[in-house]
C-alpha cells in the first residue's frame, strides 16, 4: 500500500513540474498559483521519500526494493538508513533534497517575482529528468513477484551510524548545487543586473558546508570502519565528492569579490555550471557501476547512460547559456601585485587546475581502458605529487589574502608577517630535525602553522571593541583559514610521522609502545541481534591510576555472510592509537597498532571550516 | 647540504624500508582500492614476500616494477608510468598551470594600460 501511494505521489509530482513547464512557454497561463504549486510538488516527493522509507521501517517485503536490501531483524536505525542505502532509494533521496532546496527557495525574498519563477522552472526541469530516470530505470517501488518472510539484508559495512547520515548530508551538499546553477542560468537568461550574487552566495555556502560536512563524515568512517589506518584514500568515489568541494570553495571565494566591487560574472556563472555539471557527473560515475566501490550498488548499463544523457542536456545547456548570454553588468578587474583581487583570482585559478586534474585522474583509467583496451590505475600517488604542489602556492597565499586590500596593494604592518614568518620557518626548521627530517613534513607544518600564525595576527588588529555577532562575522575568513591551517598540519603529521607495530599475542600478554602500558586482557565474542563480534580489549595504563579499554576485532554478518573489521582506536589529543585485529595462529593473534599522530587536528580543522560557513551564510 | 640530507637518507634506507616504499604504490589486486601494503590479503603478502627477495637479490625498484608489471599488467600500479599512453595524464596540469600564468599576466597587463 504504501509502495503505491509512494510511486503515485511521485508521478503526480513530476506531472505537476511538467504542467508548470509547459504552461509557462506553451499556455501561458497568467494567474498560476505558481508557488503552490512548486511546493505542493516538493511536498508530494517527500510524501514518496516517507511512503518508501515507511515501507523500509515495517519491512514490507511485498516492495521488492526492501526486499532485496533490508533485513526484519535489523535496528530501527538501519531500516531508515537502509532506505538510502541502494541504488533506487539514494535516487529518490536526491530528488527529494533537490525539492526540499525548490520549497525553501520559493519563500525567498529581497529577489523579483519572475527571476524566482525562471530559476524554479530550471529547477523543475532538473526535477523533470531524474524523476524520469527514476521511474523508468530505477523505480523503488516495484512488486515483488513472489511471496517471502525475509529479505536479504543491508550491505554490513553501511550499517554504521556515521555512514547512516553520510548520504543525507552529502546529498544535501552535492544537490545544493543545483540551485546555485538555476539562479546563475535564471540571471544570465533574463539579463539581469548582479543582484542574484548575493542570493548565489548564500545557497553555495549552504551546499558547500553540507558537502564538507558529508566528506567529512565519510572520511571519518572510513578512518574507523575500514580498518586501513587512514582516511583518505583518493577512491575514485571519494575523488567525484572532492572535485564539486573544490569548485564550490572557489565559487565561495569569488564571490567574496562582490564586497570588494570587482566580482567576475562570466567566471562565477562558469563555476556554478561546473559545480553542478560536476555532481551529476559524480552521480553518472557511482551510479553507472563504472568504478568499483562500496557506493556502488548495482551495475547497470541502460542507468548508466540515461544518467550520461542527463549529465550532458544539464551541461550542454548550462554551458550553451553561458556562451550565447553576456552578463549585463561587469565589472572592473583591479589586478595587481599582490591586492585582494588578484590573490583571489591566483587562488580560484589554482583550485580549478586541481579540480580538473582530479578529474583526469579520475576518468584517465577509463578513457585508457576504451581506447586500447589496456586496464590501468591512477591511485594516490598520483595525485599526491600533482594535486598538492599545485595547492601550495595558493595555502601560501591564503595566509596573507585576508589582510591584503582591495583597491592597493600595500599590506598593512608587513614588516610584522616577515619578522614572524622567518621567526617561525626557524623554529620549525629546528623542530624538525628533533624529529626525523622529512621535506613534506617540514613544508606543510610550516605552511600549516604559518596560515595559522598569519590569520590570528589578522583577528588580533581587526579586534575593535565588543564581542557582538557583527565581530565574528568579520573575522571569520580568518578563522575559516585557521581551520584549514590546523587541518593541515593534522594531514601532515598523520601521513608523514605514522608510524607501526606489529605482534603477536597471547591472551594476558603485556606490551609497550614508546612510554604506553599496554595488557592484552582477552578475546570475547557475542551475538547481537544481526551479527556475532569478536572482540579483543586491550588496557591502557595512562598512568595517575588512569585506565582506559579499547576494543579492536570482527564482526559476522550471517545473512550476508561477510566480515567487517572494526578498529579499535585510543583518542589522545596529539595521537592515535589504532588497534587492528588480525588472524589467530598458533594460539596467538596478530596485532597490528598503528601510532597516528594529530589525527584529531584534522577533525577539529573541518569543523572550524564548518562553523564558519554556517557563519557566513548569516552575513549579508 | 642537501645533497647530506639526499646521502643521509639513502644510507639509512634498508631493505624494509625500501619494501615499504615500493608497496605502498601497488595495488593489491584481490582487494578493492587497497595498497599492498596495507593490506594482509594473501595475494598482498605473497608479493610482500617476492619483492623483499628480489631486494636482497639485489635488484632494483624500476626492475621489480617491470617484473610486476609483465605478471599483472599496468593495474597494479598506483603511480601510473610515465609513457606514451600517459603523457596527457602527466603533462595535463602543467598545461593548465601555463595557462593560468598566461590569463593573470595578460589581465594585469591590461589594468596597466
Amino acid at each position: 500500500m504504501s509502495s503505491l501511494i509512494g510511486f503515485l505521489s511521485l508521478v503526480f509530482a513530476i506531472g505537476i513540474n511538467f504542467y508548470l513547464l509547459i504552461s509557462k512557454y506553451i499556455f501561458k497561463f497568467k494567474n498560476l498559483p505558481f508557488y503552490l504549486f512548486i511546493r505542493l510538488s516538493s511536498l508530494l516527493t517527500l510524501l514518496s521519500f516517507f511512503a518508501l522509507m515507511y515501507a523500509y521501517i515495517v519491512s514490507d517485503f511485498s516492495n521488492y526494493n526492501v526486499f532485496q536490501n533490508s533485513h526484519s531483524n535489523k535496528p530501527l536505525i538501519y531500516k531508515i538508513a537502509g532506505t538510502w542505502g541502494n541504488h533506487e532509494g539514494s535516487m529518490l533521496l536526491w530528488m527529494t533534497v533537490l525539492s526540499i532546496y525548490s520549497f525553501f527557495f520559493s519563500f525567498t525574498k529581497n529577489i523579483e517575482d519572475s527571476f524566482k519563477r525562471s530559476t524554479l522552472l530550471i529547477q523543475a526541469f532538473i526535477h523533470i529528468m531524474f524523476g524520469l530516470f527514476v521511474v523508468l530505470t530505477s523505480n523503488p517501488f516495484l512488486v515483488n513477484s513472489i511471496f517471502v518472510e525475509e529479505g536479504l539484508g543491508l550491505n554490513p559495512i553501511l550499517q554504521d551510524p556515521g555512514l547512516a547520515v553520510h548520504p543525507p548530508i552529502l546529498y544535501a551538499g552535492y544537490v545544493g548545487y543545483s540551485i546555485v546553477f538555476s539562479i546563475s542560468i535564471a540571471g544570465l537568461f533574463q539579463n539581469r543586473d548582479d543582484e542574484w550574487l548575493h542570493v548565489a552566495k548564500k545557497w553555495s555556502l549552504i551546499s558547500w558546508t553540507f558537502l564538507t560536512g558529508g566528506i567529512a563524515l565519510g572520511s571519518y568512517w572510513a578512518y574507523y570502519e575500514l580498518g586501513w589506518g587512514g582516511w583518505w584514500f583518493w577512491d575514485p568515489v571519494e575523488n567525484v565528492s572532492l572535485m564539486p568541494w573544490i569548485a564550490g570553495l572557489a565559487l565561495v571565494h569569488s564571490l567574496m569579490m562582490i564586497r570588494g566591487e570587482q566580482a567576475l560574472i562570466r567566471w562565477i556563472v562558469f563555476l556554478s555550471i561546473l559545480c553542478f555539471s560536476l555532481s551529476v557527473f559524480g552521480t553518472f560515475l557511482v551510479r553507472s557501476g563504472i568504478l568499483t566501490s562500496v557506493h556502488s550498488f548495482a551495475a547497470d548499463s541502460s542507468r548508466g547512460i540515461f544518467i550520461l544523457l542527463i549529465f550532458f542536456i544539464i551541461t550542454g545547456f548550462g554551458f550553451l547559456v553561458f556562451l550565447l548570454k553576456e552578463p549585463k553588468k561587469s565589472y572592473s578587474l583591479k589586478l595587481l601585485l599582490i591586492n585582494k583581487a588578484s590573490a583571489l583570482v591566483i587562488n580560484n585559478i589554482l583550485m580549478v587546475i586541481a579540480t580538473l586534474t582530479i578529474l583526469l585522474g579520475t576518468i584517465y583509467p577509463i578513457i585508457i581502458e576504451v581506447l586500447n583496451n589496456k586496464r590501468i590505475s591512477v591511485g594516490g600517488p598520483y595525485f599526491n605529487s600533482t594535486v598538492i604542489p599545485i595547492m601550495i602556492p595558493g595555502f601560501l597565499l591564503m595566509s596573507v589574502a585576508p589582510i591584503l586590500s582591495w583597491q592597493t596593494n600595500k599590506i598593512k604592518n608587513s614588516k610584522l608577517y616577515v619578522l614572524a614568518f622567518i621567526f617561525l620557518s626557524v623554529a620549525v626548521l629546528i623542530q624538525s630535525f628533533y624529529l626525523t627530517f622529512n621535506t613534506w613534513g617540514f613544508i606543510g607544518i610550516l605552511i600549516g602553522s604559518w596560515i595559522i600564525l598569519a590569520s590570528i595576527i589578522a583577528i588580533f588588529f581587526s579586534y575593535k571593541t565588543k564581542l557582538n555577532i557583527k565581530f565574528f562575522q568579520i573575522i571569520n575568513p580568518h578563522v575559516a583559514h585557521i581551520g584549514v591551517g590546523i587541518a593541515i598540519i593534522g594531514i601532515t603529521c598523520s601521513s608523514v610521522l605514522k608510524s607501526e607495530f606489529e605482534f603477536n599475542l597471547n591472551e594476558g600478554d603485556k606490551f609497550e609502545i614508546y612510554d604506553t602500558k599496554i595488557l592484552f586482557k582477552k578475546i570475547e565474542t557475542k551475538n547481537e541481534i544481526n551479527f556475532q563480534s569478536l572482540r579483543a580489549k586491550f588496557l591502557f595504563d595512562l598512568g595517575n591510576k588512569e585506565i582506559k579499554e579499547i576494543q579492536a576485532g570482527k564482526n559476522y554478518y550471517p545473512v550476508s555472510k561477510m566480515i567487517t573489521s572494526e578498529a579499535g582506536i585510543l583518542h589522545q589529543w596529539y595521537r592515535d592509537i589504532y588497534f587492528i585485529l588480525g588472524d589467530q595462529k598458533n594460539d596467538q593473534w596478530f596485532v597490528k597498532v598503528l601510532i597516528n599522530p594529530f589525527v584529531s587536528f584534522i577533525w577539529l580543522g573541518v569543523l572550524i571550516m564548518i562553523y564558519s560557513g554556517l557563519i557566513a551564510v548569516t552575513r549579508r | 647540504m642537501l645533497f647530506c640530507l639526499i646521502s643521509k637518507s639513502y644510507a639509512n634506507e634498508n631493505i624494509d624500508e625500501r619494501v615499504k616504499k615500493l608497496t605502498l604504490e601497488l595495488r593489491c589486486m584481490t582487494c578493492q582500492n587497497q595498497s599492498i601494503y596495507d593490506s594482509d590479503a594473501e595475494f598482498s603478502n605473497n608479493i610482500k614476500k617476492i619483492i623483499r627477495d628480489k631486494f636482497e637479490k639485489g635488484e632494483n625498484e624500476t626492475d621489480i616494477k617491470k617484473f610486476l608489471v609483465q605478471r599483472y599488467g599496468e593495474y597494479i600500479l598506483f603511480r601510473p608510468l610515465i609513457n606514451y599512453n600517459n603523457s596527457f595524464l602527466w603533462v595535463f596540469p602543467f598545461i593548465l598551470l601555463v595557462f593560468g600564468l598566461f590569463f593573470i599576466v595578460i589581465k594585469s597587463r591590461k589594468n596597466k594600460a
